[in-house]
């Protein structure tokens, strides 16, 4: 029915896809997994015409075809579901299942009739219980990932594709979804599936196809793969087989706490989080994308305001308006989005290097051009930063020499707390190991580090404890002689926090 | 009733109605207090008319906006094209020779074609609506001042008589003309290019993800815009019986916060064409109320007051308009902003 050959796509240095094949029968349910950065997304935004390849064929039906945009994805019968969803927020709810798809009538005008009869079809198919007229920004975010699947089923799809579209819904609309799913299938439908979800993979899915790097490791029928082979395919390594990390050596530190978060939540992001960072240790946040990690973080920073629950910071609680604030409070933020979020990029090295001393300063304090070169001299040998010159701007550094940058001007803060999102995405492996040996030798002078990661092997390098995120809970804590990469992965997914559940009821009920 | 009333309240337009029906009232209350003894006349009734006649450029070209609005563009330079319209009406008889209706004709169409490349800079090149526009304006009032140096022109005084003739002697000509376009939206607002407007203007990404071919609905409405606006350019040639270069420019400003007025959000995907008339006919009131009410003042004090005045109050009454839509609804607030930033940065800004 649908093959995908040899796709690859370069986003400029990172190759994002490497010849990666697909391959979908008729009535087929294709389960597509991979971790962070797999490519997943990348092979779906392909096939859906949102990313052009740099090289590949897709085959539909044997025939090569060509798609350039959505619409041409469309007309070969191709309908996402998407994670981030494609609802327009202001419309209605049958203006947004029929965009496109209204039946008309002869003076050219939409037949509101026909168009409601048929939204409300879906609507009914999925179960789905909400006035056809509502906004859908006005509706729950599990009603809205209904809608879109709703959407997509409207298209009468031959490919239907579902990018996590599961990941926000209750378990009772799951159900419901699946026997949809099952009925398009036995009607011929071919399905393929993104999802984290590891239980629905098995009680759904025909065959599995299991991206790494860019690339197809694994391809095969579910029933032949087990829970550890395709964690092995995804990560590269056997649960069972792995032997435990080497003790990282015992620190003689007089375990202080300096930042203690106690039951917050933000909704729909954060539920309950529990979370605490001693002095002068590495604190690794892992998980999948989008658990909520990014948000704890600038939670913390003051730059979203949680609802519940109380942070108490050296002994203080507190509660931070914006991150100008947390700055004052010595806790330093570094974004791996260098583009939006950290880099100047027309200004010069040493002014960015300067800018956190320039959050920090008087506003009218007089500052000579000699006192930020000399500033941006020390930190650059400091940190290894590599420039052509001080004046030079910023974008004309290579990706990790920037990323340094960065971090080389909140280290020269030496603030108490440092928090990373992502701080080495995309930097390559000589800037990372440069990083990780600053931040290091940060922690021995007494620096607290926040390391979020989703580079597994990174966060177990790195980390003292790494707390892991499952849809905006923490699902683990792994300390010791724990963290490695199976627990970490079986976390990731939400399976470690029910078997420990298990474990306990099986305990109880032993006693 | 009670859910009639909440519809209306939910409405897009409803900050708008509430602006316009509010002024409307200060407008007759104005006139009674000026000359109460003819107030109760046909006097009254023609007053109010003649606003039609003067008006229809500055409503039409904010129809016109509020289409590019609706698809969160905004068009600065909509006001410059309704005047190459005009000049163009008014000067190709006298330069060319051509006739009249000929040359009203070519100005409608070059009018469309100028929108067309617009939308082409804006939506294929992607530069962000508010320079382009800006870029625009003087391009087009180049082009004005070669064919027009001066205001001139000919134009043949029977398009001043329709123009200002009555129908069955109470109905304006020009409110047919605004009634009929009007329509055109009644029309237009149940097709699916509307309905892909919309999409549009309330997420980009997300309409192109549905399979919309948003540069060709883009274009398309650019000229639907153009449309108006060459119209707008003829009934000013008719109302004003010359052919003027630059007096446009204003209209393009006036026309955006006309819809902003009327409750369209700069953002885009919220409001409809009730929206901009409502915000129109308020603006257009404010702007001849409040010299009344200064000729009022003199009048009683015997201190004068010069037009500078007069613009100075109306434009702070139609600044509080602006700060009541945007601020009294808590949506709009956040429509605005991120408007706002959309139409600086260009259209990817909300991704």
């Amino acid at each position: 029915m649908l093959e995908m050959r040899n796709i690859s796509k370069n986003f400029e240095a990172v190759q994002a896809l490497n010849h990666a094949h697909l391959k979908v029968e008729k009535g087929e349910i294709m389960a597509l997994l991979g971790s962070n950065g797999s490519g997943k997304s990348t092979l779906v935004k392909v096939l859906s015409g949102l990313v052009n390849p740099t090289g590949g064929e897709i085959y539909i039906d044997g025939e090569a075809v060509q798609i350039k945009s959505s619409a041409d994805a469309r007309k070969h019968g191709i309908a996402v579901a998407y994670q981030d969803f494609s609802l327009i927020p202001k419309m209605s709810v049958i203006d947004n299942i029929m965009l496109t798809l209204s039946p008309c009538k002869k003076n050219g005008q939409i037949d509101e009739k026909k168009s409601r009869e048929m939204a409300e079809y879906y609507l009914n198919e999925l179960q789905i219980d909400v006035s056809p007229d509502a906004p859908v920004e006005l509706l729950m975010p599990s009603t809205q990932s209904m809608i879109e699947i709703a959407k997509a089923l409207a298209m009468k799809p031959r490919i239907l594709i579902l990018d996590e579209a599961t990941a926000s819904l209750h378990a009772d609309e799951v159900e419901i979804v699946f026997s949809v799913l099952k009925k398009l299938k036995a009607e011929g439908t071919s399905i393929i599936i993104v999802t984290h979800r590891m239980s629905e993979i098995f009680r759904i899915c025909d065959g599995c196809t299991i991206l790494k790097s860019g690339e197809t490791v694994a391809e095969g029928n579910v029933n032949q793969l087990d829970l550890d082979e395709i964690v092995f395919h995804m990560t590269g390594k056997y649960p069972d087989k792995e032997i435990g990390k080497q003790e990282t050596k015992e620190k003689n530190h007089h375990l202080q706490l300096l930042l203690d978060v106690k039951d917050m939540a933000m909704p729909p992001k954060l539920k309950n989080v529990n979370f605490q960072a001693y002095q002068g240790e590495i604190v690794g946040i892992g998980g999948l994308d989008g658990q909520g990690q990014s948000e704890f973080i600038r939670v913390i920073l003051g730059d979203h305001n949680y609802t519940a629950g109380k942070m108490i910071y050296q002994g203080k609680e507190i509660r931070y308006k914006q991150a100008a604030d947390a700055v004052s409070d010595e806790i330093g933020f570094i974004s791996g989005d260098r583009g939006r979020e950290s880099i100047f990029p027309l200004r010069s090295v040493a002014e960015n290097l300067f800018a956190g001393n320039t959050a920090r300063g008087k506003l009218f304090a007089y500052l000579s051009p000699k006192e930020i070169d000399s500033f941006a001299k020390s930190a650059m040998q400091k940190y290894g930063v590599v420039a052509g010159g001080l004046r030079h701007p910023a974008n004309s550094l290579s990706g990790g020499n920037q990323q340094k940058l960065v971090v080389g001007r909140w280290i020269a803060l030496s603030p108490k707390l440092l928090l990373l999102d992502d701080p080495t995405k995309g930097v390559d492996i000589n800037s990372r190991r440069e990083i990780h040996r600053i931040l290091r030798e940060c922690t021995e002078r007494g620096m607290s580090i926040i390391y979020v990661s989703s580079d597994n092997e990174e966060l177990l390098e790195i980390a003292d404890r790494i707390y892991i995120f499952y849809e905006g809970q923490i699902s683990a804590l792994l300390a010791g002689d724990d963290r490695r990469e199976e627990k970490l992965v079986a976390a990731m997914l939400g399976i470690h926090q029910k078997q420990e559940e298990k474990g306990k009821q099986d305990d109880e009920s032993k006693n | 009733m009670n859910q009639k009333i909440n519809q209306i309240k939910r409405s897009p337009a409803f900050s708008g109605m509430i602006l316009f029906f509010l002024f409307l009232i200060v407008y007759f209350g104005v006139q009674y207090l000026q000359a109460p003894e003819s107030f109760w006349s046909i006097k009254t009734y023609r007053n109010f008319m003649s606003l039609f006649k003067s008006f229809s450029p500055l409503i039409l070209v904010t129809m016109g906006q509020a289409f590019l609005m609706l698809m969160g563009i905004i068009d600065i330079s909509i006001g410059m094209q309704m005047s190459f319209a005009n000049v163009l009406a008014a000067m190709l008889p006298e330069i060319l020779g051509l006739p009249t209706p000929v040359a009203w004709l070519i100005a409608l169409l070059a009018t469309i074609l100028l929108a067309v490349l617009n939308g082409v800079i804006v939506s294929c090149l992607r530069i962000p609506p508010l320079l382009a526009g800006f870029a625009m304006i003087y391009v087009i009032k180049g082009i004005n001042l070669l064919i027009a140096p001066k205001p001139g022109g000919k134009v043949p005084a029977i398009a001043n008589q329709v123009f200002d003739s009555m129908l069955f002697g109470f109905i304006p000509f020009s409110l047919i003309l605004l009634a009929v376009m009007y329509g055109i939206w009644l029309y237009l607002e149940k097709t699916p290019l509307i309905k892909a407007v919309y999409a549009i203007g309330g997420n980009e990404r997300n309409a192109y993800a549905t399979g919309i071919h948003t540069t060709a609905i883009k274009i398309k409405i650019y000229a639907l815009a153009g449309f108006f606006t060459g119209l707008a350019g003829l009934c000013y040639t008719a109302a004003y019986t010359t052919g003027n270069p630059i007096t446009g420019e204003i209209y393009g400003l006036q026309s955006i916060s006309a819809c902003i007025l009327g409750g369209i959000s700069l953002a885009g995907g919220w409001g409809n064409m009730a929206s901009a008339v409502y915000g129109v006919g308020f603006q257009i009131l404010v702007q001849t109320t409040v010299p009344k009410v200064f000729t009022m003042i003199s009048k009683a004090t015997g201190v004068n007051y010069n037009t500078y005045w007069h613009n100075l109050f109306s434009d702070i009454i139609i600044l509080l308009g602006l700060v009541v839509t945007i601020f009294a609804i808590r949506a709009q607030r956040t429509t605005f902003i991120s408007g706002l930033k959309k139409q600086i940065k260009g259209a990817k800004a909300d991704e």
